[in-house]
Order: structure tokens, then sequence, then C-alpha cells
């Protein structure tokens, strides 16, 4: 089997003042993932390398990193796909580094949770003691299905120029989230998550460089959706849905 | 003001001015060429006729409105913290206030002053 020049970026904030490359060789295997290269690294020759991952099957968004340069999933990228036999891993753009590739999420999830990405009912009864299902068709759950199969990664954001500047920047996955909730037909807090949007670090803060959607590992276009939230907050509205699903319970006719 | 709201009205300025520059250089290259349009005589004579002047002000209030909202819009993404963003917001106004009345005080002298 071949053999594989892995370079990865060494950082430790508290004791380095500067980030420095280390060159390991690995053993490549059919089928091996950056991911699988890095871990054979750090099992074989440096317990130190510092890295995150849970799944290793792209679900969890753990691995998030730049891979010769672009934001990938290390356990969703293949050696062979890079067409290289040197590769070279980063830690993610925009993000603290806690060290080597691990990155500081903390600030990034803080955003999630302030577009409120969840779906809001103005009867708290209803939502703590529901009684009846939300009837929801197949083609109002289309229009925010991909924004659901977000994971959390951090590639779009640490693609984003914005980001890259504005630190107090919701950013692409926030924003997306945001977009996915205000349509879902069951949610009530279009306004209040508008207030939040409509702020000097809010949605108007993309410029549509559109990199967060050629990044995405699970096919989610968050550019797409804070442009179209850019016109619902712009027209002051609550958002044009494909239906009036979410005035209908099951069992009740129309 | 509302994020929304600025954006609105860099949109509408930017159309604004869109037409109205277009206009300006029809007027000042095409319909009357450059080189009389510039002469002084030409200046005041163009600022005296009510319809020109009116719309070389508009022009005016517009693309200021447009340059300034849009250099407060790339000053809040440059540095962040309440207290630049807030100095960026007035800043950028009063900028832009006082180069409207600098430039409206040039359009009220060439139209009641005494050159000639």
């Amino acid at each position: 089997m071949a053999e594989l020049r892995l370079r990865i970026q060494r950082f430790n904030p508290t004791t380095d003042s500067k980030p420095r490359f280390e060159e390991f060789t690995v053993q490549q295997k059919e089928g091996m993932t950056v991911l699988d290269a890095i871990l054979q690294a750090r099992d074989y020759v440096d317990h130190s390398i510092g890295v995150r991952f849970s799944c290793r099957m792209a679900s969890c968004g753990s691995c998030g990193m730049k891979i010769n340069g672009h934001p990938k999933l290390a356990c969703y990228t293949q050696i062979r796909e890079l067409g290289t036999d040197t590769v070279t891993v980063q830690p993610m753009d925009n993000f603290p580094i806690i060290r080597d590739l691990a990155t500081d999420l903390a600030g990034f999830f803080e955003k999630h949770r302030e577009v409120i990405p969840h779906i809001v009912r103005s009867d708290e009864q209803e939502m703590d003691n529901p009684a009846r299902e939300f009837v929801m068709s197949p083609e109002e759950l289309e229009s925010i299905l991909q924004f659901t199969y977000c994971i959390k990664c951090g590639l779009c954001t640490s693609s984003c120029p914005t980001s890259a500047t504005d630190s107090l920047y919701l950013g692409p996955q926030a924003l997306a989230q945001a977009y996915r909730y205000t349509m879902d037909v069951r949610d009530e807090g279009g306004q209040e998550r508008m207030k939040i949007l409509d702020e000097a670090h809010g949605v108007f803060n993309c410029h549509y460089a559109g990199t967060c959607s050629a990044v995405c590992p699970k096919g989610v276009d968050p550019a797409l959706g804070i442009q179209l939230l850019k016109r619902h907050v712009m027209s002051a509205k609550p958002p044009r849905r494909k239906g009036e699903g979410a005035k209908l319970w099951v069992g009740e006719k129309k | 003001m509302r994020e929304t709201r600025l954006m609105q009205l860099q949109y509408a300025t930017a159309l604004l001015a869109l037409v109205l520059v277009g206009l300006h250089l029809l007027m000042q290259g095409v319909l009357v060429p450059y080189g009389v349009a510039v002469s002084f005589q030409q200046l005041l004579l163009t600022y005296r006729n009510w319809v020109d002047g009116s719309l070389l002000e508009i022009l005016l209030i517009v693309v200021l409105a447009h340059g300034f909202n849009g250099a407060r819009t790339i000053l809040v993404e440059w540095k962040q913290g309440k207290r630049w963003t807030s100095l960026a917001n007035w800043g950028c106004l009063a900028l832009a206030l006082i180069s409207i009345a600098y430039g409206t005080r040039t359009v009220i002298l060439a139209v009641f002053g005494s050159a000639s």
C-alpha cells in the first residue's frame, strides 16, 4: 500500500506562540478517510494530536476541519478523492483553537440558540400538554426539509467571509435555522425571531458569497435560506407558506 | 432605526441614483457636449434652471445617503462593539448631513449668488 504524507497543524494556545506543521507518514488503506489517517498518526506515532470526532459517519458534525485548504468533515472525506499523496489538515477558520485540530464551538452554539431554534407556539399549555398532532403537508415539509439536515458542524461558518471579519455576525448556520423554524407551519415565533435577525449583525450582513452552501457536507443551502429570510424581514410580514396546515388538527375538517 | 429600514433606504437610493446619474450623464455629456457643460456660465445656467438644479440637489442627497449608509455598514462589520457601532452610526449620519449641507450651499450660492 502507498504511503501518505500527512501534515497536521499543531497549536496549543497555552504554550505555543504560533501554529506549526508536523509531518506524519501513514499507510494508506482502501476506503481510508482523512479521519482514519489522523487517528492512525495519533494512535501509533503521537498520542498528543488534538482532534475531535465521534460518529465517523457524517452525522455528529464533530470532525470539521480544513483539508488541503477546504473546509470538510474528516470522516466524510476519503483520501482517494483528494487525488494526492500529501494531505494537509488544519483547524477550521473563524473559530478559536482549543488545541491542534479541535476548535471551540461554544460561541457558534450560542448564536444558534439566539435565533430561537425550536417551534414556538403562543399557547404554552398546548406546548406542554399537546392533545393532538399538527398536520403538515409533504409540500410544506419539503420547503424546509433540507435545512433540517444541518448537523451544526460549523463548516459553513468557517468558510463565511463575513464571519471572518464580524465576530458578532449570527452566521450562516444560525440564519439558516432561523429560516427553517420561521417557515415551519407549526411555528408562531416568526415575529419574535425577526427582531433578532433585524439587528446590525443579523441577516443583512450576509453578502451572498455562497461559500456556506458550497462547503456544506449535508447538501444544505444556507445562502438560499438567508436570501429568503431577508425577503421576509424586509417585507415585515409573516412568511408566506405554501399551505395553511398549521391551523388544522388531525381529524378536523377543512 | 432598524437594519431593515436602512437596507430599504440603501436599495431605494441605489435605484434612484441609477436613474439620476444616467440623466446627469445624459445632460452633461450627450445632450450638451462635455466641454460646454462644465463651463462656468453653463454651470450657472444649469443650477438656475429649477428642473436641472432640483435634479442635481436630489442626486447629491441620494448619492451621499447611499454612500454614507454603505460606509456605515462596512465600518460596523469591520470592528465590533457597542461604542464603535454607535460611533459609526452617528459619525456617518453627521458626515452625510455636513456633506449635503456643503453641497446644497454650492447650489444656493449658484442660484442666488452674485456670480453671472
